[in-house]
């Protein structure tokens, strides 16, 4: 599987030009202007959505006045994701808060309820706030958006990580291929810190 | 699409499905379906309380008891990706028969005039819930929930009609 995954986005990424400009979102930019409207939606159950009336959390709840590491992924349960990605920001949660990091933030392209049933499994959920980017759209206005169709995924994310300081972007690391896992852990954005 | 109803002609079409070896398939509803019996059933979303606690259990106690009066397959759709599928369903370790089949981008859902608008609960277009019944292809009994209920698209009912 990871086989198709790298051959297929080396495909559409020797179009995506990998470290010059990566559209709206870069080092230096603010995350939540290059994402207008856009909102993305807690990791919940369906009795708390229906008691919160199914509300979403604008970008700016989440950015403003915080220090945020946030990281994307392609999918919920999925191989790299579920056994590298997360448990790496799940290890080392004391580290990142120990340099100021006000929340750890994963963010995919999944609705809220998978992501609850994910998180819960992974036994994350203390450590780490899950968001979904249910429509994808999030990952759409930072230009992150990669065709799975291949992988029977749909449109989702490519794999990253980025430091937020009060909304502006000071690290920003992406993968090359989804499959891959190099850039986008916790040890090398601890250092970006 | 006006939604799939009986005297119908199941539509072909792709779902992603991890099988018995764990491997990632493309399986096709007709191969399942041609010169068989067998019951289809779809919910709006993996993990979410009615799917999960109601839905999808009545069809996995009620499975040998619906296997014994003569259907073949019992087919669960969702618009999930296959990940998901193959996750939930290991919720589900007394599971037997129910085959947990990803209708990923909604295509196969669409193509049985079955979709729902659920983008304000966060889930974006899914399946209406519901249940059918197909006699090599030809579908014999459809029960098509209104909005997100749970009454008459459930295991009891099918049973009640083979």
């Amino acid at each position: 599987m990871a086989s198709v995954l790298a051959r297929r986005a080396r495909g559409s990424a020797a179009a995506a030009l990998w470290g010059a400009a990566r559209g709206f979102a870069s080092v230096g930019s603010d995350i939540v202007s290059a994402a207008p409207g856009v909102s993305l939606q807690k990791a919940r159950s369906w009795d708390e959505g229906v008691a919160t009336k199914f509300s979403t959390t604008p970008l700016k709840d989440i950015f403003h006045g915080k220090k945020v590491v946030i990281f994307g992924l392609p999918g919920a349960y999925t191989g790299v994701c579920s056994q590298a990605h997360v448990p790496s920001y799940k290890n080392n949660i004391d580290k990142l808060k120990a340099k100021g990091i006000d929340s750890v933030i994963c963010v995919a392209v999944n609705d809220p309820y998978v992501l609850k049933g994910w998180a819960e499994k992974l036994q994350a959920k203390d450590a780490i706030e899950f968001y979904g980017d249910f429509d994808g759209s999030f990952h759409k206005s930072l230009d992150l958006e990669i065709d799975l169709s291949a992988a029977l995924l749909g449109r989702r994310s490519h794999r990253w990580s980025a430091f937020v300081d009060n909304g502006k972007i000071k690290a920003f690391n992406v993968e090359k291929a989804p499959s891959e896992f190099k850039v986008s852990g916790a040890e090398v954005i601890l250092d970006q810190i | 699409m006006a939604p799939i109803s009986v005297g119908d002609s199941l539509p072909d079409g792709q779902l992603g499905w991890f099988d018995e070896n764990d491997q990632l398939q493309q399986v096709s509803i007709h191969s399942l379906a041609a010169g068989k019996k067998v019951i289809l059933f779809g919910v709006p979303g993996a993990f979410t309380p009615t799917c999960s606690n109601q839905h999808v259990p009545g069809f996995i106690t009620q499975a040998e008891q619906l296997k014994a009066k003569g259907v073949d397959e019992i087919l669960l759709i969702s618009v999930n990706d296959p990940f998901v599928m193959k996750a939930w369903a290991k919720t589900y370790p007394e599971n037997k028969h129910v085959k947990f089949l990803a209708d990923g981008v909604g295509a196969y859902t669409k193509a049985l005039g079955l979709e729902l608008d659920l983008t304000e609960k966060g889930l974006g277009v899914r399946s209406r819930r519901f249940a059918l019944l197909a006699d090599n292809l030809k579908v014999t009994v459809a029960n098509i929930e209104e909005g997100g209920q749970f009454t008459i698209s459930g295991a009891e009912e099918i049973l009640k009609a083979l």
